[in-house]
């Protein structure tokens, strides 16, 4: 199935926190990658936090409240119809506001509250379409108009696609997700594949692309952060893959982090790249290393 | 697939007789089915509610035991006492004092999901495990996790600035949990991912750590969420009869 979606070609972008920090390579990368290929991004103005991992175990509403703020000054302010965000977290958030939000009664009751009070308009369930990064480049440009502009393939490069938690479970946040040929899946995702594969790259058959990482206790519960990221590791060089392609910048700081963790102190090293998905595009597209901020990344 | 979830019978609670005849019968030594006799007399029957008071509890009644979550789960993959169905047959039945044995090892749910996606009942056996840590925490069980101290700085610092600047929310957390910032394994890290940075990347970096990002305009969001945060905490509290526990210890040191 190839019929793209010219509305994707002009988004609203939310990049969050993780992107201003840590994730800085990503956000880069994925700006490069959108203008190559020619595709709009309009930076959500003002935005919050989404509320990341850690709020809603303080209170879930206040992340519902935190990612509709998100979408209300898109839809209310900016007058866009897509809210686009690379970060799983944040993708995984403003879905489960829309959700929660069109399905939850009180969390309705909670977000008019609280938006009254803060003084900005309420979001309403359906003013706005969230999508992921992967969603974007593939409905609006799709694998054949990807080939079609590949300038340097990334043939004999071996992949393994590893796209977590949080882009797929659970599942009923992800209503259009599981919807047979063309619809991702959220028990073997395969958007990541199917761009890399246009842009040239051998995908391996890789099992552990939904595992977890451990990203919500990276740093308070490091050591099973450190043997859930030595699982995925080995099982991408067991695989045959030169490279972990990530797709969201806590899984790829998580994998950076650990394999170093990992070393130190289990004295196990793996040596393998990660890089995410954005940054192997671009240099498919001709883009140089430093534009899509290989040189920021921790792995080598 | 059948998983082994745990042995059923504990290894302290088999009796052993050096010489014992039963019917003319020799059974000396190590019989697992001589087993202590106990009396549960101990059962909490408001557990069940007090859990489902707390926010990702709310759906623990719909639990029909296929145990689909234990099967599912990432922790339970490296530690098999990581037991969410066992432990939602615990509170559901009141038996707290068992649920207590595995107190200091529950707040360790990643939150990876795999229980909410395996599922059948919608019972979100991931919210379970949160409540559960509250719950523990709350009533004085068990200290703050590591886990919850991480929770509070960074929602702190979103209450407060709209944003996360990962530096300071870092900091913070580990001054609040009293460790050492500079663990060999992050010094190394920080010195790989220096190497290849250009001075304009490391200066902005640098400064952000000084000048954390905020969102304009945001105290009457602020306000509002601490508010919220206010209400919630004093609605739970009352859930699990803070006070009266409070009022029930004073009495007992007075005593």
């Amino acid at each position: 199935m190839s019929t793209t979606k010219e509305k994707y070609k002009k988004v609203a972008y939310y990049p969050g926190c993780a992107l201003e920090g840590t994730g800085h390579s990503y956000n880069r990368s994925t700006k490069a990658v959108g203008k190559a290929l020619g595709l709009d991004l309009v930076e959500v103005k003002n935005w919050n936090c989404c509320g990341a991992m850690e709020v809603k175990n303080i209170d879930p509403k206040i992340q519902t409240y935190l990612s509709s703020r998100v979408m209300s000054t898109a839809a209310n302010e900016m007058d866009m119809d897509v809210v686009m965000a690379p970060c799983n977290g944040c993708y995984h958030n403003l879905k489960k506001a829309e959700y929660d939000l069109k399905n939850d009664e009180e969390s309705v009751e909670v977000v008019d509250r609280l938006s009254k009070k803060a003084g900005h308009k309420t979001y309403e369930a359906g003013q706005v379409e969230t999508i992921h990064a992967l969603d974007w480049i593939k409905d609006s440009i799709g694998e054949e108009g990807l080939k079609a502009r590949v300038k340097n393939s990334l043939e004999g490069i071996k992949v393994a696609n590893y796209y977590g938690c949080m882009y797929t479970r659970p599942r009923h946040i992800f209503p259009e997700k599981d919807q047979g040929p063309g619809s991702e899946s959220t028990s073997k995702p395969h958007f990541m594949d199917d761009l890399l594969a246009a842009a040239g790259a051998e995908n391996v058959d890789f099992p552990l692309k939904t595992a977890c990482c451990g990203g919500a206790h990276t740093l308070s519960d490091s050591d099973m952060s450190t043997k859930l990221v030595l699982n995925i590791l080995r099982a991408a060089k067991m695989s045959g893959a030169e490279v972990i392609a990530t797709e969201c910048p806590t899984c790829h700081s998580g994998l950076e982090m650990h394999q170093i963790r990992a070393e130190k102190n289990f004295g196990e090293k793996v040596d393998i790249k990660i890089l995410y998905f954005t940054q192997l595009l671009g240099i498919a597209l001709g883009l140089k290393q430093k534009k899509v901020g290989v040189h920021e990344n921790v792995s080598d | 697939m059948p998983i082994h979830e745990k042995s059923l019978i504990r290894p302290e609670d088999i009796k052993t007789h050096d010489e014992l005849v039963l019917d003319g019968v020799d059974v000396s030594g190590h019989w697992s089915t001589f087993i202590e006799s106990r009396v549960v007399d101990d059962y909490n029957e408001n557990l069940q509610d007090e859990i489902a008071a707390l926010p990702g509890g709310e759906n623990i009644h719909r639990c029909w035991q296929c145990g689909s979550c234990t099967n599912a789960c990432t922790v339970n993959a490296i530690n098999e006492d990581f037991n969410p169905r066992y432990w939602i047959y615990l509170i559901r039945m009141g038996y707290q004092s068992e649920l207590l044995r595995d107190k200091d090892i529950i707040w360790q749910c990643v939150s990876c999901n795999k229980c909410t996606y395996a599922c059948p009942r919608d019972v979100f056996p991931e919210g379970v495990m949160k409540a559960t840590s509250h719950w523990l925490e709350k009533k004085g069980h068990t200290p703050k996790s590591p886990s919850m101290h991480f929770d509070e700085v960074f929602t702190e610092q979103i209450v407060k600035t709209g944003k996360i600047e990962e530096s300071r929310t870092i900091r913070r957390f580990f001054a609040r949990t009293g460790q050492g910032l500079m663990q060999p394994w992050m010094v190394e890290m920080v010195k790989r991912m220096l190497k290849g940075l250009p001075v304009g990347l490391l200066t902005r970096m640098g400064l952000a750590t000084l000048i954390a990002p905020k969102t304009n305009d945001w105290s009457k969001a602020s306000a509002a969420i601490q508010e919220y945060i206010d209400e919630q905490n004093e609605k739970h509290d009352k859930a699990l009869s803070l006070a009266e526990l409070v009022e029930t210890a004073k009495q007992d040191v007075a005593a």
